[in-house]
């Protein structure tokens, strides 16, 4: 195989597994959080959600008090172990809500 | 009065001074108190305190360096466990003669209780009182060429002083509030009763940067200002009131603390703004305090 070939061979390569990693997380979920107000405390929130069994990402959006919580693929989120998850961590969920796949990207 | 009567009572003179070193400060945002802010379930904070203290009075220069360890445990999110030791040394210059001491001092164990909190969307109010003993594991029986050190310079009082408050706190995503009230009954030890100290202490912390919040969980940058109403009571020798020990202090503290989500670096001049204290007590100079804390 030639040099230009291979190199186009390894970032097919390349694309293929990132495609396929990205496709790999499974559904998103948003919980809103009362009482977070300062980034040391935000923390503890993460550390309690991550936790959950299945839960991939964790993105905190410390204005608007909310936590995106994506999952591994094929996993799902339930809202009771959030809200317990939240209330160990001393805060109060206010709101869950199954993102879909537009919102999630 | 004997020769020993009076050493015994020059030193106590020091003893409202380094009482105030204790460290009452804990896990969360005033540097110089503690906050009613929670620890999640299951996790520490760690927190490290370096100390520099410089106070004097006719012909006497006291120094004071060191460094505060405090652990915080959340048991659950309401209650949370403490324990804090300092290491310090303490330098007094008496003109004609020089004495110090350093080592472990007396570590601090305590319960706070979240007994309220009201959360809201972007803010938080919380009420939580505390409780917990300075227990005497500090050396107390420390010497030097000159025989055994002054009480106040020991590293540790060897009684058992049992404390507690209540402190309150309110957060937002701009700025922060805290305000506490504490109590610390010190008992007799080696012959010496520090004097029993109450203190009222208030707190306010502003975001300074960013100042727009654009999503995401970027780190703050706090300028903060504290105040410390601290008052001594005499100290005793032999059951002796000692004239000369104990009083008032008000101190104003300046800052700045860089919170991120698993880090904060903080420090403030702490100054003493009022200082009414008896007979030749020393009086404080300043007082600064750097530091960090970590979640884990």
């Amino acid at each position: 195989m030639t040099t230009p070939r291979l190199h186009a061979a390894l970032l097919a390569l390349v694309v293929s597994l990132i495609s396929t990693i990205a496709m790999a997380t499974g559904p998103s979920y948003q919980v809103k959080v009362d009482g977070l107000a300062c980034p040391f405390c935000a923390y503890g929130i993460e550390k309690q959600l991550n936790k959950i069994a299945g839960v991939e990402v964790l993105e905190t959006d410390i204005e608007g008090g909310r936590v995106i919580v994506t999952m591994d693929d094929g996993q799902t989120l339930d809202e009771s172990q959030v809200e317990q998850a939240v209330d160990r961590a001393g805060f109060t969920m206010k709101g869950f809500e199954p993102l879909d796949t537009a919102d999630s990207q | 009065m004997s020769v020993v009567k009076r050493k015994t009572r020059w030193a106590s003179r020091l003893g409202g001074i380094l009482a105030a070193i204790t460290p009452s400060v804990v896990l969360a945002a005033p540097q110089t108190f503690n906050t009613a802010l929670p620890i999640a379930e299951d996790s520490f904070v760690l927190r490290e305190q370096l100390l520099y203290r410089h106070a004097t009075s006719a012909q006497r220069d006291l120094d004071v360096t060191g460094a505060i360890t405090v652990l915080g445990y959340g048991l659950t999110s309401d209650i949370a466990l403490f324990g804090a030791i300092p290491y310090l040394d303490k330098t007094l210059d008496g003109g004609r003669r020089e004495r110090s001491g350093q080592g472990f001092g007396d570590v601090r164990l305590f319960a706070r209780y979240t007994a309220f909190k009201d959360n809201a969307p972007g803010r938080t109010f919380r009420i939580a009182p505390f409780f917990g003993v300075e227990t005497p594991t500090g050396d107390d029986d420390e010497r030097d060429r000159f025989g055994r050190l002054p009480q106040p310079l020991q590293s540790g009082s060897g009684s058992w002083d049992p404390f507690g408050g209540v402190i309150l706190t309110y957060q937002t995503l701009a700025y922060q509030l805290d305000a506490q009230v504490a109590y610390q009954a010190n008992t007799e030890a080696n012959g010496f009763e520090f004097g029993d100290k109450v203190r009222l202490d208030g707190a306010f912390q502003y975001r300074l940067w960013p100042r727009e919040l654009g999503g995401g969980l970027p780190a703050f940058l706090y300028g903060a200002l504290e105040a410390n109403l601290i008052h001594h009571g005499k100290n005793e020798v032999n059951g002796i009131k000692d004239d000369h020990s104990g009083g008032t202090q008000l101190f104003l503290s300046p800052g700045l603390q860089y919170v991120t989500s698993r880090w904060v670096i903080e420090g403030t001049v702490q100054l003493p703004v009022a200082q009414d204290l008896n007979g030749t007590a020393l009086e404080d100079d300043v007082v600064t305090r750097i530091g960090f804390r970590i979640n884990f």
